[in-house]
């Protein structure tokens, strides 16, 4: 049976200095599905994302309180190691950030730092990973070139890519499919749906079509409050709330 | 046909589309302002390399002679076996005397209108002169008579005015004379050498060698009564008949010549004995003969300058072959051939030049360099030469007896390449090498000008500095702008920022009176920390990764030095205070002194290593330099390691890599061009620093790697000889080559960092 508290936020606020971005969050987001985070610009989606691997920790005076929970252990216990918790919880970012390394490289980074150097291993994943992302058609003859040879949703889906190599439980995807074209946007929300399987997928987009068509939940916020979590499908046609209603049909202002 | 809209049709640009005026005059004024800027930059420093070349170019010219004047004067006879004849000049090369051996010493007043007059050489008795030697120091005649005598006669010139026109008055001051061997036959050749106290006179009397030293009585009004002190006949002692002698100035050692047999006995006075010592054969490798055609003292009686008879030119010097006590001669020059043996040589009394040659051919050479300065073939056969005192004229004799006056223009003759950056054997050393004593005690004394040890120096105190600061400075800025909390951070970095600032003679000085004398008797403390505390630091780390996580959890992050530093400031107390234990079990050797066993670094190092240990020496150096150069390379290093973009560490985090693995594969990669300049900065501060190596070393020119001896560098040595340098003098412009060299080493090392710079720049660009 599935967990559907899978990752638990339990009261969840978040200061970035003095400046409260999220105000007591409560969310469940269930094992194995694919929850869709969407909002206007700034509501704080890519702060509570950021906090579900604990990649907040790396910005200078944040602060937080409550909790959340992964699997029953609480992120912010002292005894969890945050490296084995990343390799776990895998993250897109907003912003593409290849490495100054060749594509072949920025794909088994977690490989290589993990110790795990077979060449088998590396070439199978990168195949793996690169047809994943959707980008192995366009860069199998040039694995060995820097990955800053590549054009922006390129460098984005390999980004993708070096974030699903190591096979994380969890894979967090800030705007994923920002700087994609249709076509490529479509074989990644492709991708999703066949990782949902395996992991389980937390998604921000601002394509609503994108929320309807592969998310199982969604979840609506609103300068940094969760105003309506359900299933995607009550949400975009009985959402309970005016604002995302509002904002749902794009009469949001 | 359309129409073209006039001009005045067309629409004015709408106001909030214009630029105003003054935007754009700032625009261009700024514009203008720095291109001007930027070009008075690159003059500027042109400039100051045009200066400082315009300053050693002349090192490396030649010596140019022209002709001054022509004086016709008497005939002089040919030169016998055993006197060539000779000329020598006053102070202002007005008044030329020649002598050849009769019985008066011909002047030749070149300026006033007395022409051309003799005076009378004045032998008490009967004899007439047999034969003479001129000593150029002293301008002094050594005159052996044909009934058996020997004497000198000296030649001075006082300077008279009247009316304010300046006369130059000669007189000729005849000495006593005494009486060698018993017949009454004549001197065939003499040799004089004169100490404080003693006078020697080496005189060749019917093929003997006799030698009369004599002494002088000091009373109590200056010159006492000069007597006769010892006599002796040395003939057995030589291997063969010499024809010709010469005795250096200290009075103690004589070389017998003979010429045919091509070969010098070395005799030497010690303790009241002439001892043969050495017998110097100078061409017995030559293929084409073995015979000298002349050998004569070099000014400063330590070098001999011999001429085979087929034209060859070497100069033996005096020195003390390794594991020896007595000084020998050896060959440490050698010139170009000449056409033939010499017949003429007269050395220079302000340096270690001398002119010779053969028939037509003339050369000004200079020993030490072992150059040829100056050398020409002129229209006349030169006799004799003399070189005034002051360096700046020749006077050359002819077989008509014509004095040809020429002008030397050779203001840096001990200059050129070879002396700069050759390998020397100077005299007195036993093997060439690379030496820098630009001023020494006595009027003979040989500069030596190697830039060698100071290039040496330099690249020793760099290197010393930058192997304790390098790693510190850089690690330091990998876990301040990495690992330490950002807290805490904020603090650290303006008081490295502060400690950039400390003026280095400030630490030169607590280098040299504090660190100095504590470091001094504490070396195997030093030791001790130096391996002790990084093993230790490593150890901790690996320690700290075996704690169990709840255990280590209770530490946040990046504030993990308050568990390490408390343990290392313990360790370092312990080390400190171990050193004495580790001198005494490993540091104990017999005391040189005593024999008794000491426990002494200072002692066991010179003892085991064979090498000095100085109280200022490198490692000082090396700490204090490092106190120097570590904030300049932690500030820029820090500042490159702290502006990779957070998205990339980020990015690595979220992979799963620890934070070591985040700075090395992402950080340092990215940083790398940013932490490659801090280290060229640091080197550059380094290399040109000075007051600290000023004050903090021994300013001993060496070539040691040696860390417990020290080092002059390039720019201390500036600092340090420059106000004693007379502008324009060779030591002022081989001070600005030192300048030159420096600035040279540092403009190529900055442009290879540069462009590699660059490179590692284009290789981890980002996008
Ligand atoms: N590093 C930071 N330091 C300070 N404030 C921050 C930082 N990152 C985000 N914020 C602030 O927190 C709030 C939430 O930001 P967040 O990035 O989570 O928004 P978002 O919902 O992801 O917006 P978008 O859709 O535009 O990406 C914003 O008001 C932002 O200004
Ligand atoms: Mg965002």
């Amino acid at each position: 049976m599935l967990d559907p508290s899978y990752i638990k936020i339990q009261d969840f606020s978040f200061w970035y200095g003095a400046k409260k971005a999220l105000h007591g969050i409560n969310m469940d987001i269930p094992e194995s599905q694919i929850t869709a985070l969407i909002g206007p610009s700034g509501c704080g989606k890519s702060t509570l994302l950021r906090n579900m691997n604990r990649m907040n920790d790396l910005i200078d005076g944040v602060r937080h309180e409550g909790d959340i929970t992964l699997d029953g252990t609480s992120l912010y216990d002292p005894t969890v190691e945050v490296i084995s918790l990343r390799k776990r919880v895998g993250m897109v970012f907003q912003k593409y950030n290849p490495f100054a390394k060749t594509i072949y490289e920025n794909v088994v980074f977690s490989l290589r730092v993990a110790g795990r150097n077979s060449k088998k291993e590396l070439d199978e994943t990168v195949e793996r990973s690169l047809k994943g992302a959707a980008l192995w058609d366009e860069v199998k003859d040039r694995l060995h070139e820097s990955a800053f040879s590549l054009s922006g949703g390129q460098m984005q889906r390999l980004c993708i890519a070096r974030a699903i190599a190591n096979r994380p439980q969890i894979l967090l995807m800030d705007e994923p499919c920002a700087a994609l074209d249709p076509i490529a946007t479509l074989k990644i929300e492709e991708l999703m749906l066949k990782l949902k399987e395996e992991f389980t997928i937390v998604i921000v987009t601002h394509n609503m079509q994108q929320a309807m068509r592969c998310s199982d939940k969604t979840a609506f916020f609103y300068l940094g409050k969760l105003i309506e979590f359900n299933d995607t499908k009550s949400i975009f046609e009985t959402p309970k709330e005016a604002q995302t209603e509002e904002y749902i049909s794009g009469r949001f202002s | 046909m359309p129409d073209t809209p006039a001009e005045s049709q067309r629409k004015p640009i709408p106001e909030r589309f214009q630029v105003a005026k003054a935007t754009l005059r700032f625009d261009t004024f700024m514009g203008y302002a720095i291109q001007v800027g930027g070009v008075a930059i690159i003059v500027a420093v042109f400039g100051i390399l045009a200066f400082i070349l315009a300053q050693v170019l002349p090192l490396f010219g030649k010596a140019e002679v022209t002709e001054r004047r022509a004086v016709p004067g008497e005939t002089a006879p040919s030169p016998t076996a055993t006197s060539s004849p000779a000329i020598g000049l006053d102070e202002w090369a007005e008044l030329p005397f020649s002598f050849s051996g009769g019985d008066a010493v011909t002047f030749t007043d070149l300026k006033g209108e007395r022409g051309t007059f003799t005076l009378p050489v004045e032998i008490p008795g009967e004899a007439k002169i047999s034969t003479f030697a001129y000593n150029p120091a002293g301008n002094r005649l050594e005159i052996g008579t044909s009934d058996g005598r020997v004497g000198s006669a000296t030649i001075s010139y006082t300077a008279e005015f009247t009316d304010g026109i300046r006369t130059i008055v000669p007189t000729i001051e005849v000495g006593k004379f005494h009486k060698v061997g018993s017949e009454r036959t004549p001197v065939e050749a003499i040799g004089y050498g004169a100490s404080d106290s003693k006078q020697l006179y080496a005189a060749l009397v019917g093929g003997k060698l006799h030698v009369v030293t004599l002494k002088e009585k000091r009373g109590l009004f200056g010159k006492g009564k000069v007597t006769k002190d010892l006599e002796l006949d040395l003939s057995d002692k030589l291997t063969s008949p010499p024809d010709r002698l010469l005795v250096a100035k200290d009075g103690r050692g004589i070389m017998a010549i003979s010429r045919k047999a091509g070969s010098i006995d070395y005799l030497y006075l010690n303790g009241g004995e002439f001892t043969l010592r050495q017998t110097v054969h100078p061409f017995a490798d030559r293929e084409d003969t073995k015979s000298i055609a002349r050998a004569d003292f070099l000014f400063g009686d330590v070098s001999l300058v011999t001429s085979s008879t087929s034209g060859a030119l070497r100069i033996f010097s005096l020195f003390r072959p390794e594991g020896q006590s007595d000084r020998i001669f050896g060959q440490t020059k050698a010139f170009p051939d000449l056409p033939s043996g010499t017949t003429f040589f007269v050395p220079s009394l302000r340096n270690k030049a001398f002119l010779t040659g053969t028939g037509n051919t003339v050369g000004l050479y200079y020993a030490t360099t072992g150059a040829v300065r100056w050398s020409d073939d002129l229209p006349f056969e030169t006799r004799s030469a003399a070189i005034d005192g002051k360096f700046k004229t020749i006077a050359l004799a002819d077989t008509t007896g014509t004095v040809h006056l020429l002008n030397l223009d050779d203001h840096h003759p001990e200059a050129g390449a070879k002396a700069f950056f050759g390998k020397i054997w100077y005299e007195g050393a036993n093997k060439p090498e690379y030496t820098w004593a630009s001023t020494g005690g006595s009027g003979d004394f040989e500069v030596k000008l190697s830039m060698m040890p100071l290039i040496f120096g330099s690249l020793k105190g760099t290197i010393y500095a930058l192997l304790f600061a390098i790693p510190i400075a850089l690690l330091a800025a990998i876990y301040t702008s990495q690992f330490l909390n950002w807290k805490i951070k904020r603090v650290i970095k303006p008081t490295m920022e502060i400690m950039a600032s400390l003026p280095s003679v400030v630490l030169g000085f607590i280098g040299a009176l504090w660190l100095a004398p504590v470091l001094e008797t504490k070396v195997p403390s030093v030791l001790l920390l130096c391996l002790g505390l990084p093993s230790a630091a490593a150890l901790i780390g690996w320690a700290w990764n075996q704690l169990p996580v709840e255990k280590r959890c209770k530490l946040k992050p990046g504030y993990e030095f308050l568990v390490f530093v408390p343990i290392l400031i313990f360790l370092a107390y312990a080390f400190w205070n171990l050193g004495p234990v580790l001198e005494r079990i490993c540091f104990t050797v017999p005391d040189p002194l005593t024999g008794k066993p000491i426990s002494d670094f200072r002692v066991w190092w010179p003892e085991v290593t064979g090498t000095p240990f100085e109280q200022r020496n490198s490692l000082v150096v090396g700490f204090v330099m490092g106190f120097a150069v570590i904030p300049i390379i932690f500030t820029i290093a820090e500042d490159a390691l702290s502006n990779v973009p957070p998205a990339l560490i980020a990015g690595s985090s979220a992979l799963g890599a620890s934070r070591w693995q985040v700075v090395r594969t992402v950080v340092l990669p990215i940083a790398s061009a940013g932490i490659f300049s801090a280290l060229m900065i640091g080197f550059g501060r380094a290399v040109g620093e000075t007051m600290i190596m000023v004050m903090a070393t021994g300013n001993t020119p060496v070539m040691e790697w040696n860390i417990f001896n020290g080092m002059r560098t390039l720019a201390a040595n500036i600092a340090v000889e420059l106000p004693e340098a007379p502008k324009g003098s060779t030591h002022f412009r081989a001070l600005f080559l030192g300048a030159l060299l420096l600035f040279l080493f540092t403009f190529v090392l900055n442009t290879l960092a540069e462009l590699l710079r660059h490179r590692l720049r284009e290789r981890y660009k980002l996008v």
